[in-house]
């Protein structure tokens, strides 16, 4: 119960939009990206997203649409664009041939870095530094997820369609927190502390969270434990929590 | 005054028992997530006794409980002459292969009592009431679609739930139709849509839905609705099993100066006891008996001796004339409190099933707040969900739940200066 296109804006815009974060919180993944020159990479897929994932010294800015971008990826379907995140599928430019080094030397080993975090290993997360950036991405990755699901899939957009208008906050204690906007039932998701929100879903630690993205705990029972806070609108929070069930369908 | 805190640290080790042997701890509405337990700090989990307008939980804290077992408690808990009708007939049987005759009485009673009610069928909870209704509209009409109310609530069966639910499948919802409420002529389109596939509508007598101000049927709402059912062949089902009893004995839909084709009782059908109960028109007789839907305990005899002394004490006392003189005393105290402390309380819905919002943000925070201040100071109400009265609550209940109101409104108040 999943479609190829939602499935390619959730890997557009949150998986692949969470280079943003890799890039801001690790010093490696800063010095595998430097360049002398901006290279930014775009992704245009036939009946599907588009967007630019342009690289400035070290840093990583990820934008809709791909008409500023000096190296194109032209995917001719939804599903060859999924390929890639699969590592089934061997991405071709279009244009800036002359990029293709950091295509294949500074961005395939960052998203490497990336699958790394993504998917760990229980040995992988004993490292305490790895287990809060690993964390952190799969937070940012799954809070872009939410909004994608909300806008694209038909059941998310069922859920989408009962969310009044307001911001509702995602957040981990001690960690990083995110808003997801919505108006006229639209959902973007915005990766900062908002200000001013209307709903809070709150997770009490780093390993609630990480537990919680693994499905080895119980959400209820730690909402009942006073693990996870919930406060204002719940009914925003309600459908939010309904396309949170959906990410674990689609990142699963 | 200070009101005592409430002190929860048995209830806090029980929830931890229990979420090793019990899916989520405390599941639906009882729980601490369905239940919105905000902060969760200010509920107990586990009661330990109840008696008349209160419960105890088992840290010892007295409740004046607002939320009446989410309906079921309408004379008070442990009602001496239910009880008593309940445990007499235990002595003579209760779940037996050959059904007791109380049957015969109970449905007799709901039949000249309830006003739409040619025949009544059992079963035990809501969803077995709303259920039946559906299946034997079908049954009568060979149609498959249903229009709903949105915001509404009719149970838990796959058929009751949304497409976005855990484990509903879109074939399971798929011949759902959804309306607003008090929208006649959304529900004509609706109709036009799909003419001769409507088997039902269904719909609660009023919009007391959660999360949202409770809303009353428009003047002629309900007179249309039913016109458009009789001129369509649509079979009109109220589902009373929240409202049931506290607005009108002869149904929610006589309240309302209509007639609903199918009735469906439970909550404070027996005052506690597990009941509910369908009840229809002559011509839908045929094809509610045509059904195969029945269960293990939906012809016990004890509920049926506790349904039958519940509805003839509710006459006895005037039960709906009761409760609304005590919400509307209950109600006027709390907006007065509110407003001496610079609160806006908007109370909604019928008074003996008052929905309460603090409108001073857009959040519903403060409102959470002052909920959680009530709760912690003994006095259990629901910062989501509609309350329940009951005929046992005292005017010195009353008097006490103001004060405290009083008293919480002055914490709230302090914790969110930015509002005042």
């Amino acid at each position: 119960m999943t479609d190829a296109r939602t499935l390619a804006y959730i890997n557009l815009y949150a998986v692949l939009g969470s280079l943003e974060n890799l890039c801001e919180l690790s010093e490696d993944a800063r010095k595998l990206v430097k360049t002398d020159k901006p290279v930014a990479i775009g992704f245009d897929v036939k009946g599907g997203p588009s967007a630019t994932l342009t690289f400035t010294d070290g840093k990583c800015k990820f934008t809709a649409g791909c008409e500023k971008c000096n190296v194109k990826l032209p995917f001719s379907s939804c599903e060859k664009f999924n390929g890639i995140i699969d590592g089934t599928v061997t991405p071709i430019p279009s244009k800036g041939f002359t990029k293709i080094s950091f295509l294949l030397k500074q961005f395939t080993p960052l998203t490497d870095m990336l699958s790394k975090y993504m998917r760990p290993t229980e040995e992988d997360l004993k490292d305490e530094k790895f287990f809060e950036l690993s964390t952190n991405l799969l937070f940012y990755t799954i809070a872009g997820a939410i909004s994608q699901i909300g806008n694209n899939d038909e059941i998310g957009k069922f859920s989408a369609h009962h969310i009044p208008d307001g911001v509702v906050k995602i957040a981990i204690s001690g960690g990083p927190a995110a808003a997801i906007e919505v108006k006229d039932h639209k959902l973007t998701t915005v990766k900062q502390n908002p200000e001013k929100y209307r709903a809070l879903m709150e997770f009490g630690s780093m390993k609630l969270a990480h537990d919680l993205f693994d499905g080895k705990v119980n959400a209820i029972a730690k909402v009942g434990e006073g693990e996870i806070i919930m406060r204002g609108m719940i009914n925003m929070i309600d459908n939010i929590n309904r396309i949170l069930d959906r990410v674990a369908l689609y990142l699963a | 005054m200070a009101f005592k805190i409430n002190d929860y640290t048995k209830s806090n080790e029980l929830f931890k028992r229990a979420t090793k042997v019990i899916p989520s701890g405390v599941y639906g509405h009882l729980g601490p997530a369905e239940g919105n337990f905000i902060p969760v700090s200010a509920w107990p989990f586990f009661s330990e006794r109840a008696e008349g307008a209160y419960f105890w939980d088992v840290d010892g804290n007295k409740f004046i409980d607002y939320m009446c077992a989410y309906g079921p408690n309408i004379l008070g808990y442990n009602d001496p002459d239910v009880d008593a009708a309940a445990f007499e007939q235990a002595k003579f049987g209760n779940c037996t292969t050959s059904p007791s005759y109380k049957m015969v009485e109970l449905a007799e009673l709901l039949v000249d009592t309830v006003n739409c009610a040619d025949w009544a069928f059992f079963a035990k909870n809501g969803n077995d009431a709303t259920s039946c209704a559906v299946l034997t509209a079908r049954n009568a009409t060979h149609r498959k679609k249903i229009i709903f109310v949105n915001g509404f609530y009719h149970g838990v069966s796959a058929w009751t739930q949304k497409i976005d639910y855990p484990g509903v499948l879109p074939e399971d919802v798929a011949n759902n139709l959804y309306v607003d409420w008090n929208d006649v002529a959304g529900l004509e389109k609706i109709v036009a849509e799909n003419k001769g596939e409507i088997a039902a509508f269904i719909s609660t007598p009023y919009m007391h839905g959660n999360y949202k101000d409770n809303e009353l049927p428009a003047d002629g709402y309900w007179k249309k609705v039913r016109e458009i059912c009789t001129r369509e062949g649509i079979v009109l089902i109220v589902d009373d099993v929240r409202a049931g009893w506290r607005l009108d004995l002869a149904g929610s839909d006589h309240y309302y100066g209509f007639e609903a084709d199918l009735i469906c009782f439970c909550k404070a059908l027996a005052n506690g006891w597990n009941v509910s109960a369908i009840c229809g028109k002559e011509w839908l007789k045929d094809a509610v008996s045509g059904l195969s839907y029945t269960g293990s305990y939906w012809m016990s005899a004890v509920p049926f001796a506790a349904a039958i002394r519940n509805i003839n004490k509710l006459k006895e006392i005037d039960a709906p004339k009761l409760l609304r003189e005590k919400s509307v005393k209950l109600l006027d105290g709390l907006k007065g409190a509110a407003a001496n402390n610079g609160f806006n309380l908007v109370v909604s819905g019928e008074p003996s099933l008052f929905y309460l919002r603090i409108a001073n943000d857009d959040s519903m925070m403060i409102h959470q707040d002052w909920v959680a201040e009530m709760v912690k100071r003994g006095i259990f109400i629901s910062s989501h969900h509609n309350h329940f009265m009951n005929a046992a609550v005292s005017d010195e209940d009353i008097k006490h739940t103001i004060e405290v109101a009083d008293e919480a409104f002055k914490i709230t108040k302090k914790m969110h200066p930015e509002a005042f």
